[in-house]
């Protein structure tokens, strides 16, 4: 098992590497430059020239990539064209932001795609797999920006139930432990501040996470019928267990591979949902950064967020790797 | 067999627990203190350095914190001080301006005075600090010196009419001591403490900013908000959602399509604002076929200005005949209808192709989408206008900052454009139409040369505002730019405030009352 993880973290930095390198020619080849973006309508071709100086973009292109690599190593991702913090710190200011997105949208996406699998699965062709069925595709086939926008209008706008923008209410939050407002509200025993953070986060949680709630519902479906016919799931039954430990205990169990398999996945996409859900519900996490740093070519911020969500997506593959241990005992990677 | 109890009744658990939820929220909205307006705003500022931005939102915060020299009075159509009491010019050598600051006046926190030390100080960092993007504010000037404790002067390059255009609502004045005794890199974190109005409680970077009235100073009043927040909120919908729900107060920018159902709220109003953003469409002399000023007089032409108004912009513009409108400094609307309205007229549009020897070859118009009202609508509408009077015209929609970047660099022949705050526009035409100062058009023009300068050395009002419009009449009779309008902008306000918006774009806190 040790050898196998030493093998994997070796496998993981050629790849962060090679992504860095995509990142950094192909920013660097889109048109725009930035010192005509960042300085004002006024600044004259002197000002451009002195900008582009002092952040070295008037070196060779191989020389500014040895430069940024170097200093990543050291864990020194530059410094902001635009906002003119360490990125570094922009990064780790903003991520817990996304990551509580991240983890709410889940939450919703865990708690309803799979029973509404499960439920579709063990009863094929009933209406409850049609229903279960209906919303997998309806979470599928939905743009999430769309979607967030439909539920602006019509939970915030029509109803007035839930605020339409932002992560908090000014004067709000409380001390601030990880970063995610509901955890240390929680932590902290602020319950005002909690069901503050709950009110926001629930309409970008929500448009992010149904997507990945129906491909979790088909997946979970299609690999709970798969169980259902294996003859340890008939022995269970003939040894007269009650079918909710049946479906919950030996199904859900062997089926839970594939599942993980795509929670995995999805979570790196959760990360790259976020960044167009982030400037819809105006939610300040690393995403809504990313965006404003694409629209400004601020080269050191958008190499930095993109290669963190490089590392964030290799990370969490390499655990569910882990996972499939855990939850399978007949896995082994020594082998 | 699947007994039906499990997951139908964690279902109908977790839907019944996620609707009391949701429906328990409606009931506790948090309530807006009596004093505390929110502002639905599309930009945010970089970061706490009041020097690392150059936008509007950037100016009218810094301004109202840190204080300026004075403002544009819109209402006055005058220049206003602010942290200067009053200024001259030296009437034997127009290079030379003296600058009288307010005496008195008390630094938030500390109570410190500000004297002319603080704006020669000013002067020195927007020159030096390496997060300076406002440098351009302060470049027609040579030199400030502090005469006494409360007169600074100020030393241009050359005589330079227009040099309030440049300071006023843009030179942000910070503490020299401050600076000297927490250094540049942590002062504006430290100690953000000016003269300005309201004092900086908070700020996310894109998320919010937060301002708190100073009650001591002299130009804020009992009704202004004591607390003033900006909430960042790109997305129009949702700024006419949180309007319409009371998160917010002010809305700005509301799209025309989204007018109504402000105007159909009751506890909001709309407020139409004519901008100082003059929009136009630019083609470079320099770039085949727009090196024929008949084929550039035929686009002119060629447009249905009040038809796009009326049906695309649903009335919410002014036309514009020649550079400017109304409200901005030089304006003459007699003038302006004389000599520089270019009407629509396709039939001589028409002519002019014919005239122009143009061979009916491809040429593209670039417009931004979504950077301007309606942008990619109104460009759209544009072309068949071009192609009914013979020219060939093609829309193409790049991204913003390789638009922005190619306009900069002088590689888009023919193009959709505004510039804002144009108060007195004498910088915006020198950026856009003198030669050598940018190759945004690359015009190369002596008669508009000949009167740009004129009107940058005219200090007499009278004989400034014939300058300038002789500038603007040279201007129009080269095509370089076809002027168009400018946009209204419009502004959700809750009914529980009084606030008529800026057409400078600047929302500042002492033009708010909360009733």
């Amino acid at each position: 098992m040790l050898s196998y993880l030493m093998r994997r973290v070796a496998g993981t930095i050629p790849v962060i590497v090679l992504i860095s390198l995509l990142v950094f020619l192909l920013i660097h080849a889109a048109p725009g430059d930035p010192a005509d973006l960042l300085l004002s309508d006024e600044a004259t071709a002197q000002d451009i020239a002195e900008a582009r100086a002092r952040w070295g973009l008037d070196q060779p292109i191989y020389i500014q990539y040895l430069r940024f690599l170097i200093n990543a190593l050291q864990g020194d991702l530059g410094i902001s064209f635009r906002y003119a913090d360490p990125v570094i710190n922009m990064i780790t200011d903003r991520l817990p932001a996304t990551v509580e997105l991240a983890i709410a949208s889940i939450l919703i996406a865990i708690v309803l795609g799979v029973p509404l699998g499960v439920w579709a699965g063990a009863k094929p062709n009933s209406w409850a797999d049609n229903f279960g069925s209906f919303f997998g595709f309806f979470g599928i086939s939905m743009p999430n920006f769309w979607f967030g926008i439909m539920l602006i209008l019509i939970v915030s706008g029509y109803f007035n139930w839930l605020p339409s923008a932002g992560r908090n209410t000014y004067g709000v939050p409380g001390e601030e432990i990880t970063g995610l407002y509901i955890l240390d509200s929680l932590i902290t025993g602020n319950w005002a501040a909690a069901w503050d953070g709950l009110r926001y986060i629930i309409m970008p949680a929500v448009a992010l996470g149904t997507n990945m709630m129906g491909i979790l519902m088909r997946v979970t479906r299609s690999s709970v019928l798969e169980v259902m016919h294996e003859d340890y799931v008939r022995t269970a039954r003939a040894k007269g267990l009650d079918e909710h430990d049946v479906l919950w205990h030996h199904v859900l169990r062997n089926a839970l591979v594939p599942i993980i398999t795509v929670v995995g996945l999805e979570l790196g996409t959760l990360l790259s949902g976020s960044i167009i859900v982030e400037t819809v519900f105006s939610w300040p996490g690393s995403g809504s950064l990313l965006i404003a740093a694409i629209q400004a070519r601020d080269y050191p911020l958008i190499t930095g967020t993109v290669l963190t969500y490089t590392v964030a997506f290799v990370v969490i593959n390499f655990t569910v790797d882990i996972l499939y241990a855990v939850i399978d005992p007949r896995i082994r990677f020594d082998k | 067999m699947i007994p039906k109890k499990s997951v139908m009744k964690q279902f109908a658990a977790a839907t019944i627990a996620g609707t009391a939820l949701v429906g328990l929220s409606a009931v506790s909205q948090p309530t807006t203190a009596a004093t505390q307006v929110t502002i639905g705003v599309t930009e945010t500022i970089a970061s706490f350095n009041p020097l690392a931005d150059s936008i509007s939102m950037g100016y009218a915060i810094w301004c109202q914190v840190y204080g300026c020299l004075g403002r544009y009075d819109f209402n006055k159509a005058d220049y206003v001080p602010m942290l200067a009491d009053h200024w001259e010019v030296d009437k034997k050598d127009p290079k030379i301006w003296t600058f009288y600051l307010k005496k008195g006046l008390k630094r938030q926190n500390d109570g410190k005075e500000l004297t002319a030390d603080d704006v020669v100080h000013s002067f020195k960092r927007v020159l030096t600090d390496p997060q300076s993007r406002q440098k351009q504010n302060i470049a027609p000037v040579k030199e400030m010196v502090a005469v006494d404790k409360y007169t600074v002067r100020v030393i241009t390059k050359a005589p330079t009419a227009p040099l309030l255009e440049y300071l006023f609502d843009r030179f942000i004045i910070t503490g020299k001591d401050l600076f000297d005794k927490y250094g540049q890199r942590e002062v504006d974190r430290k100690a953000p403490w000016g003269w300005g109005p309201y004092k900086l409680k908070d700020l996310q970077v894109g998320q919010r900013i937060v301002l708190e009235k100073d009650a001591a100073n002299p130009s804020i009043k009992p009704e202004n908000p004591d607390i003033l927040i900006y909430n960042i909120m790109r997305e129009p919908e949702q700024r006419v959602t949180a309007l319409l729900n009371g998160e917010i107060q002010i809305a700005q920018f509301i799209p025309p399509h989204l007018a109504q159902r402000v105007k159909e709220a009751p506890n909001v109003k709309l407020e139409p604002v004519g901008s100082v953003e003059i929009m136009f469409l630019a083609m470079m002399p320099k770039v085949k076929p727009w090196d024929n000023q008949k084929l550039r007089q035929a686009v002119c032409y060629a447009i249905d200005k009040d038809a796009i108004i009326k049906n695309v912009l649903q009335g919410q513009a002014d036309r514009l005949d020649g550079p400017i409108g109304q409200g901005q400094y030089g304006y003459d609307a007699d003038y302006a209808k004389k000599n520089l309205a270019m009407p629509y007229d396709p039939a001589k549009a028409k002519e002019l192709v014919k005239e122009s020897g143009y061979k009916g070859g491809v040429v593209y118009l670039d417009t931004p989408v979504g950077r301007y009202i309606d942008d990619k609508q109104i460009t759209e509408a544009m072309i068949p206008m071009l192609n009914a009077v013979g020219i060939n015209a093609k829309l193409r929609t790049p991204e913003w900052a390789t638009l922005w970047s190619d306009v900069q660099k002088g590689k888009t022949p023919f193009y959709y454009m505004g510039r804002g705050s144009v108060v007195d526009p004498s910088v915006a035409l020198s950026q856009y139409f003198e030669t050598g100062i940018s190759p945004r058009i690359g015009l190369s023009d002596p008669a508009v040369d000949k009167a740009l300068q004129k009107e940058r050395v005219t200090f007499d009002p009278a004989e400034r505002k014939k300058a300038l419009n002789a500038a603007f009449k040279a201007i129009v009779d080269s095509a370089a730019g076809c002027f168009m309008w400018r946009h209204n902008f419009l502004y959700g306000v809750a009914k529980s405030v009084d606030y008529k918006p800026d057409p400078g774009m600047r929302i500042f806190g002492s033009e708010i009352k909360v009733q």
